[in-house]
C-alpha cells in the first residue's frame, strides 16, 4: 500500500512533467515561429482574393516612400471591380526584396500580416468593419533605398552574385541585391531557373579569406599578445604537419598580425587557429552567428555552417580558419559580421521594415534589437585598424577612395580547379564612425581584390553621396 | 452588411470566451491546489462554475447561430440551450445522486466536451448534434458505473474472460474491420461505426488493475504479459500506431506503479524503443510519419501537409484566436477528430489551447490524488490506470498536433468527435469517480466508527471515575 502510494505520486510527477514540457514546447514554438507559419504561402487563410477582396492589401514602399507595389482596381464593363497588384516599373531591381505572392517569396508574402491589417488593434479593426465600405491593410515602408538599389544592380552588370548594404548602427538594410533577378510584374512568363532565390539571405558560399576576420577575432579574444606574434610564410608552409599554401603560392615572408591580414596570408591564420583550438574558434564563430538558425522577423535567412568539432581532422580545421574547408556563409550574414565589427562588437538584428503606415498615415517605426555581442569593443577597434590596413596597403587597395576611409577584407573563395574563384569583399565606411557596412560577392568572377573591392568602394561612395 | 456585424461581434466575443474559460480554469486550479496540497480539504461546493459553463455554451452557440448573414439559425440556438440546460441537469443530478464524486473533475470534463461541441458546431453542425448524443450516452454509462461499481467487491470472476475477450476483439477488428485513414480500426454496426480499440481500453485498465493488485507468481505474470502483448499486437495489426503506443505506455505506467520493478519496466521500455526502431526500418508509413515530424515544411504538399496545416492554423490564431467563425479550421485535415486541438487554437486562441492542456493536467492531479487516497490496491490501480490512460491519450495527440512528437492519429478524450471515444472516456471517468465514491464512503464509515469509539471511551472514563469515587468512599468508610 505504502509503495503504491509513493509510486502513484511518482507517476503523477512524470505525467505532469510531460504535460509541462508539452505546454512549454507549444508556447515556445509559437512564440518563435507563429508569424512565419501565418505568412507561409501555403496558409490558405490569408490568400488574397483579388476578385473580391475582403481587405484591400496595403502598399509596399521604399524608405523615401516611393511606392513599389500597390493595389489598383479598374471597373469591368459589367460594373464589377477587378483588383490587382501593380508593381512599380523599377520593382525588378529589388525583386527579391519585394517578392511576389505568386512565387511565395519576399515582402509580399512575409509581411502579409501588415499588408492585410492583421496587426491592427481591436479598435481599428472594428472601426474599419463598422464605418468603412472596404477594409484596408497597412502600408509597409521598407528600409531599402530604391535609388541606391538601382545603382547597385546596374553596377553589378552581368555578374552573378549579391550585394548587401546596411547601416551598422541601426541594422537597417539599405540595399540588398541578388543576381540573376526576375521581374515580378510579369506574371505570365516563368522566371529563369534559379532567379527566384534570394542569394543575399539564402545563398550559401564558401567565405574564403573573409573568414580570417572571424579567425582574427577569435585570436584577439583568446591569445595574449597576438598583435606581436609573427611567422615566416614561404608560400607553401607546413603547419603542424599540414601543408598550407597561400593564394597563388606567393611567399609573404615574415608577417605579423596586421601584415598577415593585409596580405591575406593563409599560413598565418592556419597557425593561429592551431593555437586557439577548435573549441574557442567555433565559440567565436558561433557568437558571430555561424551554425545559428536565426529567425529574424523581417527576413528569411539560411543558416551559415561551420562544421568543426572534436573529431574534425586537423587539415579541415586549418582550412576552415581561412574559409576554405566546409565553411559556408550567406552574404547577409557576412554583412552582419562587418557591421558588428563596425558597431564596436555589437550585432544588431537586420531590419527590412522601416515602419508600418496605418490607414491614417501615421508611421509606426520599427526598432532593431541587439542579438549578439560577439567581440569586445577593444577587439573590434584593433580589428578595425587592421582592416583599414587591408584597404590602405593590402589586398583591398583597389577599394581605396579619396575622402572616405574604408575598412575591409577581401576574399577569394576557390570553388574547383576549372572554375574562376568567387570574389568577396566585406567592409565598412567611414572607418572612424561607420554608417555603412557592405558585403559583396561576385560568383566565379576572379579575385576579391580585383573584382569585389572596387565595386564595393563604388557603392560605398555612391551611398555616401546620397547622404548615408 | 450582416457579415460585418457578425465579424465585429465575433472579434469582440473572443475576449469574453477567453474570460469564461479562464474563470473556470482558475477556479479549478485553486480548488485542486486546496484539495491536494492542503491538510483540510475545501468544502464540497462548486460555486458558480456550472453556470459559467452554461453561459459559455449559450453565448458561443448564440454567436454561431448568427453566422449565416441571412437569418438567425434557430436550430443552433436551440442546441445551445439544450446543451446548457442538459449539462446543468447532468451535473446537479450526478452531484446529488452520488455523494462523494469529484465534482471538479466532472466539471472539467464537461468544459472540455462543450469546447468540443462548439468547435464541431462551427465545423460540421450535424456532427455536433450527434456528439451531444454521444455525450448523453457517455453520461448514462457514467451513472450506471457509479451505481454499480462501488458495490462490486472484486473483478476476479470476470478477469479471465476479459483477458481473452480484449485481444480477441482487437484481432477480429484487425481482420474484418473497415479501413479509414490508413487504419483498419472501425467496425460497421448498423449506420454507425464503432472503434473497438477505444472500448477495449476500459477492459485493459480493468484487467491490469485486477492482475497487478497483489504479488504474482511468475505464471500469473506471464499470463498478464501475454495479454498485454496480444492487445498491443492487435492494435498494431489494425495499423493504429497511436493506439498501440497508448496501450503500451499505459501498461508501463501501471506495471511500474504496482510492482516497482524497475528492471522489467526498463527492459520493456527498451523493447518498446527497439520495436519502434524496427517499425521505422520496416514500415514505410512509419517512416513517412517520422519524416513529416522532423520537417513538415520540406514536403508540404505531401507528407508534411497535415502537420503543416495544423501549425499554420495555430500560428494564425495568435493569443486570442481569429474569432469564432472567422478562421478557416476546416482547412486542417481531420479537424473534427485528431486535429481538433489545432482548430480550437485557431479560433479560440492559444491561451485557450494552453488551458485545454491545463485541464488534462488537472485531471491527472485530481485522479491520481483520488487513487492515492484509496483503501485497497485494486482501487488505487483502477483510478490511476484510468487517469494514466486519459492522460497518455491526450499527450500523444496534442504532442503530435503541435509537432513535439511524431503524429499518430488518436482522439483527444472528451473533445474529438467520436462515439466510441466519448463513451470509453466516460467509462474511464466512471472508474475514477467510483473510487472517489468508495473513498468517501470509507471516510464516513471511519468517522462513524470513530464517533462510536469515542462515545464508548467516554463511557469508560465515567466508569473509571465512578470506581475511584467508590474507592475513596470505601476508604472513607474505613
Amino acid at each position: 500500500m505504502k509503495h503504491l502510494k509513493r509510486n502513484i505520486r511518482g507517476a503523477s510527477m512524470v505525467l505532469l512533467s510531460l504535460f509541462m514540457l508539452l505546454t512549454a514546447y507549444f508556447y515556445y514554438n509559437l512564440f518563435l515561429y507563429s508569424d512565419r507559419w501565418f505568412s507561409n504561402p501555403n496558409n490558405a487563410r490569408v490568400r488574397v482574393d483579388m476578385d473580391n477582396p475582403h481587405i484591400i492589401p496595403g502598399s509596399i514602399m521604399d524608405r523615401n516612400q516611393t511606392v513599389l507595389v500597390e493595389t489598383k482596381s479598374f471597373a469591368e464593363k459589367n460594373g464589377s471591380i477587378t483588383y490587382y497588384r501593380h508593381y512599380n516599373k523599377d520593382s525588378k531591381y529589388a525583386a527579391h526584396v519585394i517578392g511576389s505572392r505568386q512565387y511565395g517569396i519576399g515582402a509580399e508574402v512575409l509581411y502579409i500580416k501588415y499588408l492585410l491589417g492583421y496587426d491592427n488593434n481591436l479598435f481599428e479593426r472594428i472601426y474599419q468593419k463598422a464605418f468603412l465600405d472596404q477594409e484596408q491593410g497597412n502600408n509597409v515602408i521598407l528600409t531599402i533605398d530604391m535609388q541606391l538599389q538601382k545603382y547597385i544592380v546596374d553596377a553589378m552588370g552581368n555578374e552573378k552574385g549579391s550585394v548587401v548594404l546596411m547601416h551598422p548602427q541601426t541594422g537597417e538594410i539599405l540595399a540588398m541585391a541578388s543576381q540573376p533577378t526576375f521581374d515580378p510584374s510579369i506574371i505570365h512568363e516563368e522566371p529563369a531557373e534559379g532567379s527566384l532565390l534570394n542569394k543575399a539571405a539564402q545563398g550559401l558560399y564558401p567565405p574564403g579569406s573573409i573568414m580570417k576576420v572571424i579567425t582574427a577575432a577569435a585570436a584577439l579574444e583568446n591569445i595574449e599578445g597576438i598583435s606581436a606574434y609573427s611567422i615566416n610564410c614561404k608560400g607553401v608552409t607546413e603547419v603542424d604537419g599540414v601543408v598550407i599554401s597561400c593564394y597563388g603560392g606567393e611567399a609573404h615572408g615574415n608577417v605579423d598580425f596586421t601584415r598577415a591580414m593585409e596580405v591575406s596570408c593563409n599560413a598565418y591564420f592556419a597557425e593561429i587557429v592551431q593555437k586557439i583550438g577548435w573549441k574557442q574558434f567555433k565559440k567565436t564563430a558561433e557568437a558571430f552567428g555561424f551554425n545559428k538558425d536565426y529567425i529574424f522577423p523581417d527576413i528569411k535567412t539560411t543558416k551559415s555552417h561551420l562544421p568543426v568539432s572534436r573529431n574534425t581532422e586537423k587539415e579541415e580545421l586549418l582550412w576552415s580558419a581561412v574559409g576554405q574547408g566546409k565553411v559556408l556563409a550567406s552574404p547577409l550574414h557576412m554583412a552582419l559580421v562587418a557591421s558588428s565589427i563596425a558597431n564596436g562588437g555589437t550585432m544588431l538584428e537586420p531590419k527590412l521594415i522601416y515602419g508600418i503606415q496605418s490607414r491614417t498615415g501615421k508611421i509606426h517605426l520599427q526598432q532593431s534589437r541587439k542579438i549578439a555581442e560577439p567581440i569586445s569593443s577593444e577587439a573590434a577597434e584593433i580589428l578595425t585598424n587592421t582592416l583599414i590596413g587591408v584597404v590602405e596597403n593590402g589586398t583591398g587597395r583597389q577599394a581605396r577612395s579619396v575622402g572616405m576611409l574604408i575598412a575591409g577584407k577581401t576574399g577569394t573563395a576557390e570553388v574547383g580547379a576549372d572554375k574562376k574563384p568567387h570574389a568577396w569583399f566585406i567592409g565598412f565606411a567611414p572607418a572612424d564612425n561607420p554608417t555603412l557596412a557592405i558585403a559583396v560577392i561576385l560568383e566565379n568572377s576572379g579575385t576579391g581584390g580585383s573584382k569585389a573591392a572596387p565595386l564595393a568602394a563604388r557603392i560605398l561612395r555612391e551611398a555616401s553621396k546620397l547622404g548615408y | 452588411m450582416y457579415d460585418k456585424q457578425y465579424e465585429i461581434l465575433a472579434l469582440t466575443l473572443r475576449y469574453w470566451f477567453l474570460l469564461l474559460i479562464l474563470y473556470i480554469f482558475a477556479k479549478c486550479v485553486v480548488r485542486t491546489l486546496k484539495d491536494v496540497f492542503s491538510d483540510s480539504p475545501s468544502e464540497r461546493s462548486t460555486g458558480n462554475i456550472p453556470f459559467v459553463l452554461a453561459l459559455f455554451s449559450l453565448s458561443s452557440f448564440g454567436l454561431l447561430a448568427m453566422q449565416d448573414s441571412q437569418n438567425f439559425n434557430k436550430e443552433t440556438a436551440l442546441l445551445g440551450i439544450i446543451i446548457s440546460a442538459g449539462v446543468l441537469f447532468q451535473f446537479y443530478l450526478i452531484y446529488f445522486l452520488f455523494p462523494g464524486i469529484d465534482e471538479i473533475l466532472l466539471l472539467m470534463v464537461n468544459t472540455l466536451s462543450i469546447v468540443g461541441f462548439v468547435m464541431l458546431q462551427r465545423l460540421t453542425p450535424e456532427l455536433a448534434l450527434r456528439q451531444v448524443e454521444w455525450f448523453a450516452a457517455g453520461c448514462i454509462i457514467l451513472m450506471i458505473i457509479l451505481l454499480f461499481f462501488p458495490r462490486v467487491k472484486g473483478l476476479k470472476i470476470i478477469s479471465y474472460p476479459m483477458m481473452a475477450l480484449g485481444p480477441l476483439i482487437l484481432f477480429l477488428v484487425a481482420f474484418i474491420g473497415e479501413e479509414s485513414g490508413g487504419a483498419t480500426s472501425r467496425l460497421p454496426v448498423g449506420q454507425f461505426f464503432i472503434q473497438p480499440a477505444e472500448l477495449v481500453k476500459v477492459i485493459y485498465v480493468l484487467v491490469l488493475a485486477d492482475s497487478l493488485k497483489n504479488e504474482k507468481t511468475i505464471r500469473e505474470k506471464g499470463l498478464l504479459f501475454l495479454f498485454v502483448a496480444a492487445s498491443v499486437l492487435g492494435v498494431v495489426l489494425q495499423k493504429d500506431l497511436g493506439g498501440a503506443l497508448h496501450y503500451f505506455l499505459v501498461f508501463l505506467f501501471v506495471y511500474q506503479i504496482s510492482t516497482n520493478d524497475w528492471i522489467l519496466t526498463g527492459f520493456a521500455s527498451g523493447a518498446g524503443v527497439l520495436a519502434s526502431i524496427i517499425a521505422y526500418k520496416i514500415f514505410p508509413h512509419v517512416r513517412i510519419r517520422v519524416e513529416a515530424w522532423k520537417n513538415p515544411w520540406s514536403d508540404i504538399e505531401g507528407r508534411g501537409w497535415q502537420v503543416a496545416q495544423s501549425l499554420m492554423a495555430m500560428g494564425s490564431g495568435g493569443l486570442v484566436g481569429l474569432g469564432l467563425g472567422l478562421g478557416s479550421p476546416y482547412i486542417i485535415p481531420a479537424s473534427r477528430t485528431d486535429f481538433i486541438f489545432a482548430a480550437i487554437c485557431e479560433e479560440f486562441g492559444i491561451l485557450v489551447g494552453g488551458m485545454v492542456i491545463g485541464f488534462y493536467a488537472l485531471i491527472i492531479i485530481r485522479s491520481m490524488h483520488k487513487a492515492s487516497m484509496a483503501h485497497n490496491p485494486e482501487d488505487m490501480l483502477l483510478a490511476c490506470g484510468s487517469a494514466v490512460s486519459l492522460a497518455v491519450q491526450a499527450f500523444i495527440i496534442i504532442g503530435g498536433v503541435v509537432k513535439m512528437i511524431p503524429l499518430t492519429g488518436i482522439t483527444l478524450p472528451f473533445v474529438s468527435y467520436g462515439g466510441s471515444s466519448m463513451v470509453a472516456s466516460f467509462a474511464l471517468l466512471g472508474l475514477i469517480q467510483s473510487v472517489s465514491i468508495k473513498n468517501y464512503r470509507h471516510a464516513i464509515e471511519m468517522e462513524n466508527q470513530a464517533d462510536s469509539e469515542e462515545y464508548s471511551r467516554e463511557d469508560e472514563d465515567i466508569e473509571v471515575t465512578l470506581d475511584e469515587e467508590e474507592f475513596y468512599m470505601e476508604g472513607a468508610e474505613e
